[in-house]
């Protein structure tokens, strides 16, 4: 577990792309806000969940830019154990979380494929997203992880999602994907504060390959959707080598666009450049979050077409 | 409040078929006759079954691609058998409920928390048809319940 105290010297070399450095370093001893997404498949009427929240402690207040998102204070909150979530009317999630699905746009009737699903919270932003209207097949190569998955589709009463349980990277080919979503697993140092420390997940595994399981993702979710469709590329990390570098891979083994794309927080460009190395100057259309700026988990997302 | 242990789900699940239309039309017919809850609803979604339960999932454009998948689950927990009763679930009444509008029990906090703790409660409402009805609470679908000779009995999760 890497302690706050030694934070300074493992965030150290990113000095020259996290903008503000020092503010970030201290940022990292705050906690996050609190928020929860409100799910209208199975609450139409938001002043049910609001009063009721309210009626137990709760303060909640609309967030700007993101429709059916709320902010509630006090931060330590137990969302969790109010009923409001129990009948699945909540989805406790970060805002940044938010931003991937943003950015893959999805519609009703497409064929949608979220790889790396589990536990659901992006799953679930999609069904509602689409009114529950697209089809939508949700991956997790872990048996464990996929219960905690398919017990939010339960809770948050999701009628428009399969569940499967395969490698993302052998995903099987035969479904014509509209969108591809990857939300690849990573190092997490995006999620990485005061309470959050074991956070920092495959720091203390060491010997897990985190860019070759993500390439390896990425390749497959593009040779899944169908030409002239959208794969979504994200990560909770501030490491360009499990970012840019993947999608750099990506760009020069296949035929694909980035796009660029608006987002509600602050953000910075992609890098084109990282230790020496070049990258493909479209990576400066990616986006990278940082927590002290968005009040958030720090956070990487690629909009990608395939063009044939 | 205490959240449940998660049911395991199983490795090796099969796809559940696709009902017939006789079938279609008897799961719907029951929901509309039952909770007034019109069979349009249900429009855009095909019914799948597995034994004796009923799933609801979204109408793709096309089926049979997805049918290659090995899948784990799919769609939403809609309605099961129960003998030679259909009987619907707290999951899809929670999702559609709301539109119901017969055989709703609305109950107040102090009853519903008496009722989730016994399990059943005596209770009379001569509005209500005996069978399987709708637990409601401050505007909150909270499931299925059966009211029955003069009780309330609770199949809440």
């Amino acid at each position: 577990m890497l302690e706050l105290t030694e934070a300074p010297a493992y965030f150290e070399h990113y000095q020259e792309i996290i903008p503000n450095f020092q503010e970030f370093l201290e940022h990292l001893k705050k906690p996050l806000p609190l928020y929860f997404r409100l799910n209208e498949l199975k609450c139409p009427r938001e002043e049910i969940v609001l009063k009721g929240l309210e009626r137990q402690g709760a303060k909640v207040f609309p967030v700007p830019d993101f429709p059916r998102f709320f902010r509630v204070e006090p931060r330590d909150f137990p969302l969790g154990n109010t009923e409001e979530y129990y009948l699945g009317y909540i989805y406790p999630m970060t805002l940044s979380s938010a931003l991937p699905v943003l950015a893959l746009d999805p519609r009703p009737g497409e064929y949608i494929l979220d790889l790396c699903a589990a536990p659901g919270s992006k799953t679930t932003q999609i069904a509602q997203a689409t009114g529950d209207r697209a089809v939508i097949v949700a991956n997790d190569r872990r048996l464990d992880r996929l219960t905690a998955l398919v017990a939010n589709l339960k809770r948050l009463g999701v009628a428009s999602a399969l569940t499967t349980l395969y490698r993302g990277e052998v995903f099987p080919f035969g479904v014509p994907f509209d969108r591809v979503l990857v939300d690849a697993p990573c190092s997490g140092e995006g999620r990485y504060r005061q309470g959050y420390e074991g956070e920092l997940l495959y720091q203390k595994e060491g010997h897990t390959n985190l860019p070759a399981i993500q390439k390896g993702l990425l390749v497959r979710a593009f040779d899944l959707v169908k030409t002239g469709g959208v794969v979504v590329y994200s990560t909770c990390t501030i490491n360009p080598a499990e970012n840019e570098m993947v999608v750099d891979y990506l760009l020069r083994k296949r035929q694909a666009e980035i796009i660029p794309c608006e987002y509600p927080l602050p953000h910075h460009p992609g890098l084109t450049e990282w230790e020496g190395r070049v990258l493909h100057p479209d990576l400066q259309k990616t986006a990278r979050f940082y927590s002290h700026e968005t009040e958030s988990v720090g956070f990487f997302v690629a909009k990608i077409k395939r063009l044939f | 409040m205490t959240r449940k242990k998660r049911k395991k789900i199983h490795r090796e699940a099969k796809w559940p078929r696709v009902v017939s239309l006789e079938e279609r039309e008897e799961v719907l017919s029951f929901w509309e006759e039952r909770f007034g809850i019109p069979r349009e609803t249900f429009e855009a979604y095909l019914l799948l079954s597995t034994a004796k339960n009923y799933w609801l999932f979204i109408k793709p454009q096309e089926i049979r691609p997805l049918q290659n998948l090995q899948v784990q689950t799919v769609g939403l927990l809609f309605t099961r058998r129960v003998s030679k009763w259909l009987k619907p679930t707290s999951t899809a009444l929670q999702r559609f409920g709301h539109l119901a509008t017969r055989n709703v029990v609305e109950l107040t906090p102090t009853a519903l928390d008496r009722l989730r703790r016994e399990r059943r409660l005596p209770f009379n409402d001569n509005h209500l048809e005996e069978g399987y009805v709708i637990i409601r609470c401050e505007g909150k679908v909270w499931g299925c319940g059966l009211y029955s000779k003069g009780r309330l009995i609770s199949f809440l999760p």
